[in-house]
């Protein structure tokens, strides 16, 4: 190698290194002032049957259909693939959106969750899934919310278990229910698209405030239609009884209030 | 001037390094797409190949540490040996003793695989681990548990920083390294390969077998892999105590039904079937010859069985063996490495 090569070499990986290094300033240079964002909760309040009682995990509930006797252990969900309608037709659309509700984290009767970088704006209507997208659920291992060790996954039938509830029941003939409920496949898909409109309230979303939607949850409801945990104490794999009883769950979400 | 120009690239390198470690970018190359094999299924764009999260995969499939009470590794049922199957047993043994339901399979050309199990229950390799690992008589170790053992009593936190710039062991990267090295074990040296390739010249007998092969076996063992990746009832039982396909779509259509599995190493590879029931391949010729019972669901093709006589039966096995890879089994890449 002679002194001159060595010296264009160097140039040239000197160059290199510069301007990969300089990419990012470039980038930043360019970009436009970042656009306003801020933050926002989507507050999950659980109730029990049409009187909208009390409901608690570890507390005896009487099923207001049925009259069986119940008592809830375990009550976890999957909310993906939120996005916020405004009045002109636009979407915000959260990225990554996966999150578990887990009536373990209950303040009072609300488990919120809570979403940053929302941008800026006046909202009427908020869209979600209750469960997880069929992509997810082919897509390899996946992490955050979606990390199999969340232990909302079926190894031996892979995919999500959209929905968990667990817990004791008089009338069941082993004295428990289990419901994991799960399955992205025609015709018995147990996840469920979901769209409130905010019925004229507008949620407005700036850097300064922390607005809430607030949703109500019903798990009365698993058993609306003549279900019970007499006769089905127990789902584990995807197929029509599970489809159908994530159905009656997602049937109970509503629309209460915005809080602003 | 030789030292100038290294301290200007040291300093040009400092000063570009964040202080998060990237993960490796060094060019590894132990997965090559044969010539003559299809497209893989599993892209490992998504999951880049590099040295250290193959060698961190190949370790933690050779370590028992990644089950309950550290008895058994992946590796103590998928035996290189075997071309990574089961030591010659009908049902594996994992922990406590405990007896599994179904034959272990070897594992080759994962990377070609679209599901996993005899039942096809699991749709993509980075998950597959996920069962055995977890389930109660493979490695019983719940995933939150195994993760927490692995950070706190090993020395797998380094190992995970130097493949994935992070010493913090997440499921992702714990099975990301293990789809490294399992989805880069082909299988592609056998005679039969040498044979396409035009490097072996099959003897009568294995001539004759590959024509009986084709001629009537290969409706469902087609193509390079010898198989359609179907699910099938192949006439083992009247009744089924396993419900196999039927029971992952929940379809009666599907029940006694299991995967068609690829041949290759097939004579390496014993006991046959999901259970495990055929201890050779001669068994196995015989049932396809002599032995299908009937069912609701039985294979249309397999109705009245697949009459050979011996001599056919001796001729298709000797093609048979030219589907053993004896590469594989010496393949030091794969093996286990030294402790």
């Amino acid at each position: 190698m002679t002194i001159k090569t060595i010296k264009l070499a160097a140039m040239a990986i000197t160059i290199a290194f510069l301007s990969s290094c300089s990419d990012d300033d470039d980038k930043t240079d360019s970009n436009p002032a970042p656009e306003a964002k801020g933050n926002m909760f989507i507050k999950f309040q659980h109730v029990w049957g049409p009187a909208q009682a009390d409901f608690n995990l570890n507390t005896a509930l009487v099923h207001p259909g049925s009259g069986e006797e119940l008592q809830f252990t375990k009550l976890r969900y999957y909310i993906s693939n939120i996005q916020l309608q405004n009045a002109n037709g636009d979407t915000w659309i959260e990225e990554e959106s996966y999150h578990i509700v887990d009536a373990e984290n209950m303040a009072g009767e609300e488990v919120q969750l809570n979403l940053s970088d929302v941008s800026s704006g006046s909202y009427t209507g908020i869209s979600y899934m209750i469960g997880v997208d069929s992509l997810r659920n082919v897509s390899g291992v996946q992490e955050g919310a979606l990390d199999p060790a969340e232990n909302m996954f079926w190894s031996w039938n892979t995919g999500y278990i959209f929905i968990k509830a667990e817990g004791q029941s008089n009338a069941s003939p082993n004295g428990s229910f289990t419901y994991h409920l799960g399955g992205f496949e025609e015709p018995f898909a147990a996840n469920s698209s979901m769209f409130h409109d905010f019925q004229g309230a507008t949620l407005e979303i700036s850097p300064n405030d922390n607005p809430s939607v607030h949703l109500i949850v019903n798990p009365a409801r698993f058993w609306h239609g003549g279900f019970s945990t007499e006769q089905t104490p127990m789902v584990h794999m995807p197929g029509e009884m599970a489809s159908d009883l994530a159905s009656n769950f997602a049937g109970s979400f509503v629309f209460d209030h915005i809080h602003n | 001037m030789r030292i100038t120009v290294a301290l200007a690239l040291v300093a040009l390198l400092v000063s570009c390094q964040n202080d998060e470690r990237e993960p490796p970018t060094s060019e590894f190359s132990v997965f090559e797409v044969p010539a003559h094999f299809p497209d893989p299924v599993y892209d490992f764009d998504g999951n880049p190949i590099t040295e250290e999260g193959f060698n961190l995969g190949r370790k933690l499939f050779y370590d028992k540490r990644l089950s309950r009470g550290s008895q058994v590794s992946c590796g103590s049922c998928h035996a290189q040996v075997h071309a990574f199957a089961d030591h010659a047993v009908p049902l594996s043994v994992g922990v406590d003793g405990r007896e599994g339901k179904r034959n272990s399979p070897g594992l080759y050309n994962l990377a070609w695989t679209e599901a996993f199990m005899w039942d096809g229950g699991i749709n993509h390799i980075e998950v597959m681990p996920i069962a055995p690992i977890t389930d109660s008589a493979e490695m019983d170790i719940a995933l939150a548990d195994l993760l927490d053992y692995l950070q706190n009593e090993t020395e797998y936190p380094q190992e995970f920083g130097e493949a994935f710039g992070s010493t913090e062991i997440s499921t992702s990267n714990l099975l990301k390294a293990l789809a490294q090295f399992q989805g880069a074990i082909v299988s592609d040296g056998s005679r039969y390969d040498q044979y396409i390739k035009g490097l072996y010249i099959p003897t009568e007998a294995q001539l004759r077998g590959m024509a009986l092969f084709e001629a009537n076996c290969s409706g469902c063992h087609g193509g390079i892999l010898q198989t359609d990746f179907s699910y099938r009832n192949n006439g083992l039982d009247a009744d089924f105590t396993d419900l196999g396909r039927g029971r992952v779509t929940q379809n009666s259509a599907d029940n006694g039904k299991f995967r068609v599995p690829s041949l290759r190493n097939v004579a390496l590879t014993n006991p046959y079937m999901h259970d495990g029931r055929f201890f050779t391949l001669e068994q196995v010729l015989d049932h396809y010859s002599e032995g299908i019972v009937e069912s609701g669901t039985l294979d249309p093709a397999l109705t009245n069985g697949i009459p050979l006589t011996e001599n056919e039966k001796e001729d298709i096995i000797e093609f048979l063996y030219t589907l053993s890879d004896f590469e594989l089994l010496g393949d030091l890449r794969f093996s286990e490495p030294a402790k």
